[in-house]
């Protein structure tokens, strides 16, 4: 498994990728991708794949709690091992 | 509400009364042959694509099954949702809810008889990743919104219904699950096209234009969405495919399966345009 500034660069390119107006290092960790629609709704399914590949486990939607893809920050204490908020 | 509409919405409520499939009437095998087919390899998400070509006659069989697994399982997620939007649209004197009781209760039965077959032969439902994200709404727009995506996803359900069920290589079990939910939808569809256009004369006209190119940018996108779900890596995994990831990816971005989806989603989409909802049919 990539390590955690591995991760955080690969979801911040990721992000950067599908909004088109934002470059990657202009997205930090707390910087709001879904309330600034960096990503659609549709893409955060995607996401979801991405986030899937990259921890080695599958994710229930069903089970998420609101807001657990805000961020990059919120992202990865979530899906890669850290606490959950 | 419309004279027109009103008018189908009394016939489909007849039809629906005397014309109903019950999931409780069915023959479950306790187990299924293990050469048996369970989805029409034509239809498979892998078809034609260098992953679906990698595979053996039984590894595509074996496939079979876990994408008829993967069918019935967003069947499931996407009736969910829908009984949730019908029960919150019950007795609102602006839609039909002698309709929407039937509409709520087929829905009901249906999602009976795929989870049988998802827990009684694969012993789970494979999770959903659709999530909604909660934002404002224009005047109309969510009810235009929810039925409009009804609409899509029970068409394109409907396609691969229609074609399964008179596939003789399927088993069938596999069959008759298709046959009975084509059935049902087939009055569901005719409800859908009409309330469709009929929402979108009531609202678009109060719409501003960033509200109506919203909405025809989150429908194409919505089609979309929907498609990647059959594209399911759990699906692949448990197929014993490497790389599930990477077959999604690739199965999902093949020239094939993008002339399936222009196939398959063709008349939905060519609907909305005729109904004025789309300016064009959008490239899938």
């Amino acid at each position: 498994m990539k390590s955690e500034p591995e991760v955080r660069t690969h979801l911040a390119r990721w992000v950067a990728e599908r909004s088109r107006s934002v470059q990657a290092e202009e997205i930090s960790g707390n910087t709001p991708i879904l309330e600034r629609r960096l990503i659609t709704s549709v893409q955060v399914m995607d996401l979801i794949l991405e986030i899937e590949q990259l921890s080695g486990r599958s994710i229930d939607v069903s089970r998420l709690k609101p807001g657990v893809f805000k961020d990059i920050d919120t992202i990865y204490r979530n899906f890669f091992g850290g606490p959950s908020s | 509400m419309k004279e027109d509409t009103a008018r189908l919405v009394e016939k489909l409520c007849i039809a629906s009364q005397g014309d109903f499939g019950s999931p409780y009437e069915f023959a479950w095998p306790d187990r299924l042959p293990e050469d048996a087919w369970h989805f029409s390899p034509e239809l498979l998400s892998t078809a034609g694509t260098p992953a679906g070509e990698r595979l053996s006659p039984e590894e595509t069989r074996r496939l079979s099954f876990f994408e008829a697994v993967n069918f019935f399982s967003l069947n499931i997620h996407g009736e969910r949702a829908l009984l949730e939007g019908l029960a919150a649209r019950l007795y609102r004197d602006d839609l039909y809810t002698p309709y929407l009781h039937h509409f709520l209760d087929e829905e009901n039965k249906h999602m009976v008889y795929f989870g049988t077959y998802c827990l009684r032969y694969a012993g789970k439902i494979y999770p959903d990743r659709k999530m909604a994200l909660p934002r404002d709404y224009a005047e109309g727009e969510e009810d235009f919104l929810f039925f409009a995506r009804v609409l899509l996803f029970e068409e394109l359900v409907d396609v691969y219904n229609r074609r399964m069920a008179l596939d003789e290589r399927l088993h069938a079990v596999v069959r008759e699950i298709n046959r009975m939910h084509h059935r049902d939808e087939a009055r569901h569809l005719a409800f859908g096209r009409r309330i469709v256009a009929e929402l979108f004369e009531r609202h678009a006209p109060g719409w501003p234009a960033e509200v109506l190119g919203e909405v025809r940018r989150s429908l194409p996108e919505y089609v979309l969405a929907t498609w990647k779900e059959y594209f399911n890596p759990d699906v692949y995994r448990d197929a014993g495919m490497l790389g599930p990831h990477d077959v999604a990816r690739e199965a999902f971005a093949s020239d094939a399966a993008r002339a399936r989806r222009r196939d398959v989603s063709g008349p939905a989409l060519r609907f909305l345009v005729s109904a004025g909802v789309l300016e064009q049919e959008p490239s899938l």
